[in-house]
């Protein structure tokens, strides 16, 4: 929200210095984008152009000389409409003008210019506002060296609120001269308006056939002659970001900026009945709106009508039919408010967004429907020579009056945590202008209607803790007496990134969205993606199945920048119709734990993966864990370097080397990756572990080798031996697989270690024999396994 | 006496050829010479036979001492002999300790992942439980039960990303808020804080992403003021900012909460002095707070004469971006790991 200061002061002294006032409103009100001069610019005169000729030596410059006031400059001119007798603007040497020009004496083409003859860009005006195209031509009772920018209102600051949607009372000059009346502790002076109305009577019938508009007044103001507001009232409205048009326009956006009352003026002699229905519109009514815009109409939207068909859209833009041009005489006014749903559903569905709908949709004051009509029809009267029509004709369900709230002093106390005085409350009720009773502990506070959005006593304590000062409330701690703790998942997904990071891997965040090929890349089951209706970019579109598309561009951008090795993992979700998991993915590329030191490095492969996974899960306590082949195709891996991770026969993730056409396709190289649901994971480890007393006797080991076909899983003979469950059996491991001419072509040799131990006697080698023969035996039996010598 | 003399001189040269031992051959050769069956020693006690029985002892007294003398010269010899031995070895052994470690590579924490347990350590020691929710949420729990109404100008505050009429991408944690007072019953204290993953739709530059991290707190009691939520931001602005930082708070709007404030924490770079970072204000906005307005209380069980609370929010990468002069919230998720391995 713009706002022009010196308009400001027409109700409030304002005696602070800058910066100080950007910082109280700061701490007390609302945040402050700016406060700046609206020109920029020093050492600028009124000058009269004496004389004007062409330069001897350019077919555009001219040579003037300008008087000054105090001197006679000669000055080059190269704007085309420069002629003598003209009151002009001109930049003195030593000037400074926005955008950093410092004007100096210099020779043009061999004549000296002594300044500048300035247009209103010149000034920093932006061309929009003003739309000339030369330098700017004052009018011709402009005090001769005198400062232009005084003459011209330019004299102005900014100042630019950033501005809460609950603020409305902040849109509009009264609402903030009130704000900063409380802010700075001054009184503001308002006056109502008192417009003197001809003998006429006003014609207008005013109806309405919907609950949506709350209150509608209509006013007639005839002998309008159309034409340029006056130059003050365009300074203001060009200070608050709006283009002046013609001084019925502007009087309507001056006083919305004034009251914060969108107002609409309709050319009277355009309506086809003499009277004013608002209603809700009819299914597929059409309306062309001032922008030229044919619009289709909702029964949502309200219309205001002329009895018959709509000639403007509540709240949201006037219709063209009835606009104001150069030859309108009879202007009918309207103040009204409208239902702030209803404007903000009709903008939002036209996509129509304007200071007016702006304004519906945080809510008017409704005490100042009636002013605003006054106050433009006071205006009409003197800037555009308009006979007022006796009568305002108006309807109006709106309550005007205030809001009233109870609350006490102990209710305040409890929430702030700080005891405010009653004099502390009188002061800052007094500075608010709102009226209060303070009777022992019971306070009643009574919001004026301005103020929209105090309702509750929440609301009161927010204003008395803003202007009494939040640097008033002391700091104390909760008094709630709780255990923090986190919970075990929380605990157990801290412990695995922990664990992730010391095996070596980095952690990455990588974004939710992706497009849909990659949302659904890794996923078998063939699940739903769930789709974004309103996306940024179909980049954006798709929420993921999983996260190894995602790694896998980490992987890539990294490896694009040099980074040659990595492991990476991410702890995310996945989303789903059924819902959302969660998931740890990791992508594992070039050596793990590099160094170049004695190629000091293990190769990535399948087996170090698989160990860390094992490694992983049984640092979450999981048991029987196992690693099978997938009885389906998995999508995006290497159909013969993939297995389903297990635990107690219950799929819990996958692992497995991505295709090869996709190591192709992405350019990563041979790259392994393992995606685990922790949903099924954290909670599951074994939380009921008793302690097993440890044997007295000796453990003896021994190794043997055998002979199996090729295809045989080594993992099968590991299996064979642990169905035997022999009690003295106590680790089976694969040690070492071989495959030479010496065995045959489709044998290859498996090395087991075998430990042996008994609880309750020391075991002989006879004993040890016996156990290892069993087992030589049934190996051979389910895994045609020969010993080999 | 002759065989006083004569010992003398034994004991004085079996002394130097003793220091002069270099190898424990030579010990074992000389050993031999001064103390083995053909020395000298063993030459004199021959004589002892001619001596009467009374001057044997005197006479075996006198040799035995020098022959000790002896034998302890060569006893330290050898332990000379070993120590030297064990020194030359230790002198091959050494090695260049220069040379690299065997690398145990650990990995980096993502930042965003470190914020979060940093401040999660803080609050969980204050008494708060951690409480997540989905990110796929209603309209209901992301906007209406947090006072924002259907067609409500706050909603432009947040724009989000749907997947149904009814569904979105939750802008903020404030959900989880919703979830938990609903779980709680209406007649519990609660002192949570909330992380996780949020949505807005906003297109990603130097300073907006569609996809960030907050972190949010709810406490809910009897007796919970404005001083414990401004108490509260000093012990969290201290902790993430420095021991010196102050705190102060600004007016703001927020539906689900009234008083609104917004929060700032004095600079850490200049101390409040006004620099680069600061925009010369000495101030840093952090995060915004208020008092839970009673109308989502209300909505989740809680009779609003009886309960008051507090809630904050905090944009994560806003709070690692201030901490580490990040200046492009991009890199977050870019996850380069030259800039990702600096954060450890």
């Amino acid at each position: 929200m713009l706002l022009s200061m010196n308009w400001l002061k027409d109700y409030i002294n304002i005696d602070i210095d800058k910066d100080e006032l950007v910082r109280k409103l700061n701490l007390m009100s609302a945040e402050v984008e700016g406060l700046e001069k609206m020109v920029e610019a020093t050492n600028l005169a009124i000058g009269f152009v004496e004389t004007c000729v062409m330069h001897p030596d350019s077919d555009h410059l001219h040579v003037c000389v300008v008087d000054t006031g105090n001197e006679k400059l000669d000055i080059i001119c190269g704007a085309p409409n420069v002629e003598a007798g003209q009151k002009v603007i001109v930049a003195l040497p030593g000037a400074n003008l926005p955008g950093g020009l410092k004007i100096k004496k210099a020779k043009i083409r061999g004549i000296e210019s002594n300044g500048m003859i300035c247009s209103l860009s010149e000034l920093g005006i932006d061309h929009k506002y003003h739309q000339e195209d030369g330098i700017h031509v004052l009018s011709s009772d402009a005090p001769l060296g005198g400062d232009p920018l005084a003459w011209l209102s330019l004299d102005d600051y900014i100042l630019n609120l950033d501005l809460t949607p609950n603020r409305a009372d902040l849109l509009s000059h009264l609402g903030v001269a009130y704000e900063l009346g409380a802010v700075l502790n001054e009184s503001v002076n308002v006056s109502n308006p008192d417009p003197e109305e001809d003998q006429e009577k006003n014609p207008v019938c005013v109806f309405t056939e919907t609950s949506d508009c709350e209150s509608y007044y209509a006013r007639v103001i005839k002998d309008v002659k159309v034409g340029l507001s006056p130059r003050w009232m365009q300074s203001r409205l060009i200070a608050c970001g709006i283009r002046p048009i013609n001084n019925v326009v502007d009087i309507t956006n001056y006083v919305m900026l004034e009251y914060g009352q969108p107002l609409h003026a309709f050319d009277y002699d355009k309506l086809v009945s003499g009277q004013i229905l608002v209603r809700n519109a009819k299914e597929g009514e059409l309306i062309v709106t001032l922008d030229g815009k044919k619009r289709e109409l909702d029964p949502a939207d309200v219309v205001i009508t002329d009895g018959n068909v709509p000639i403007a859209l509540a709240g949201v833009m006037g219709g063209l039919e009835t606009e104001i041009d150069d030859n309108t005489t009879t202007i009918l006014l309207e103040s009204a408010t409208f239902s702030p749903y209803a404007v903000r559903k009709t903008s939002k569905r036209l996509a129509l967004q304007s200071e007016s709908s702006n304004r519906f949709e945080r809510g008017l004051d409704p005490a100042r429907t009636r002013l605003a009509a006054n106050r433009a029809a006071e205006l009409f009267r003197e800037y555009c020579g308009g006979r007022i029509l006796r009568g305002i004709n108006y309807f109006d369900v709106n309550d005007a009056g205030d809001t009233v709230i109870l609350t006490t002093m102990a209710k305040i106390e409890s929430v702030t945590g700080k005891r405010y005085t009653e004099k502390e409350l009188e002061d800052v009720f007094e500075r608010l202008n709102f009226r209060a009773k303070i009777t022992d502990d019971d306070i009643t506070v009574y919001a004026p209607s301005r103020r929209q959005d105090i309702k509750t006593y929440q609301d009161v304590i927010e204003e008395i803790v803003r202007i009494n000062g939040y640097n008033n409330i002391p700091m104390t701690l909760p008094k709630t007496i709780t255990t923090g703790t986190l919970t075990d998942i929380q605990k157990q997904r801290r412990m695995l990134r922990s664990f992730m990071l010391d095996l070596g891997f980095d952690e990455v965040t990588t974004y939710t969205l992706t497009n849909e090929h990659n949302a659904r890349m890794f996923d078998d089951s063939n699940k739903k993606v769930i789709k974004i209706l309103n996306p940024i970019s179909e980049e954006r579109a798709s929420l993921r199945h999983s996260l190894l598309p995602s790694l896998i561009s980490v992987l890539k951008y990294n490896k694009d920048h040099k980074q040659d090795e990595a492991c990476l993992f991410e702890i995310g979700k996945g989303y789903f119709d059924e819902g959302e998991e969660e998931f740890l993915s990791g992508i594992m590329n070039g050596s793990y734990r590099m160094s170049k030191w004695q190629h000091d490095q293990a190769n990535i492969d399948f087996y170090l993966a698989k160990g860390i996974i094992i490694a992983i899960l049984k640092k979450l306590g999981l048991e029987d864990i196992d690693f099978q082949i997938p009885d389906k195709k998995l999508p995006g891996f290497h159909p013969g370097v993939v297995a389903n991770v297990t635990s107690k026969g219950k799929k819990i993730g996958v692992l497995g080397r991505f295709h090869p056409e996709l190591e192709h396709s992405e350019e990563i190289g041979e790259t392994y990756a393992f995606e685990l649901n922790l949903g099924r994971i954290f909670g599951c480890g074994n939380k009921n572990i008793v302690m097993k007393p440890l044997s007295k006797y000796p453990s003896v080991s021994r190794d043997l080798a055998v002979i199996v076909d090729k295809n045989l899983p080594a993992g099968d003979l590991v299996e064979t031996i642990r169905k035997m469950n022999m009690k003295s059996v106590r680790i089976v491991e694969i040690f070492d697989r071989y495959e030479g001419e010496k065995l045959g072509q489709d044998k290859k040799s498996i090395a087991l270690s075998l430990v042996f131990q008994d609880d309750g006697k020391t075991l002989s080698t006879t004993d040890v024999d016996n156990f290892v023969n069993k087992i030589v035996g049934e190996l051979a039996k389910k895994c045609q396994a020969t010993l080999r010598e | 006496m002759e065989i006083k003399e004569q010992l003398a001189k034994i004991v004085a040269e079996a002394k130097s050829a003793a220091e002069g031992i270099k190898t424990p051959a030579e010990l074992g050769d000389l050993k031999a010479a001064f103390l083995g069956k053909k020395s000298e020693f063993n030459t004199m006690m021959q004589q002892m036979k001619d001596l009467t029985p009374e001057e044997r002892p005197a006479f075996g007294g006198i040799i035995n001492a020098a022959k000790s003398e002896v034998t302890a010269f060569f006893d330290s010899a050898k332990e000379r002999l070993d120590k030297e031995a064990v020194d030359a070895k230790l002198k091959q052994e050494t090695i260049d300790i220069s040379l690299p470690g065997r690398q145990m590579y650990v990995g980096a924490k993502h930042l965003i992942s470190q914020v979060i347990e940093e401040i999660e350590d803080l609050f969980v020691g204050m008494g708060y439980t951690v409480e997540e929710g989905p990110e796929i949420e209603s309209d209901k729990y992301n906007f209406e039960m947090l006072n924002f109404p259907k067609m409500h100008p706050a909603r432009d505050m947040q724009d989000s990303f749907y997947i149904s009429e009814d569904n979105l991408l939750r802008t903020h944690t404030s959900p989880v808020q919703i979830r938990t007072m609903l779980k709680a019953g209406g007649n519990k204290p609660i002192k949570v804080i909330c992380p996780g993953k949020t949505y807005r739709k906003d297109d990603d530059d130097m300073t907006h992403s569609h996809q960030f991290a907050q972190i949010e707190a709810l406490v809910v009691d009897e007796n919970t003021s404005l001083a414990d939520l401004k108490g509260t931001l000093l012990v969290l602005a201290r902790k993430m900012f420095g021991e010196e930082r102050e705190i102060r708070l600004r007016p703001s709007f927020f539906p689900f909460t009234e008083p609104s404030v917004e929060v700032d924490v004095s600079c850490h770079k200049c101390g409040g002095a006004g620099c680069s970072m600061c925009k010369g204000t000495g101030w840093i906005e952090i995060l915004g707070a208020g008092m839970v307005n009673n109308n989502v209380l209300e909505a989740c069980g809680y009779d609003s004469s009886r309960y008051q609370g507090f809630a904050f929010g905090m944009g994560v990468e806003r709070v690692a971006i201030l901490k580490y002069g990040i200046d492009d919230i991009r890199a977050f998720y870019t996850n380069d790991l030259r800039f990702n391995r600096q954060f450890r």
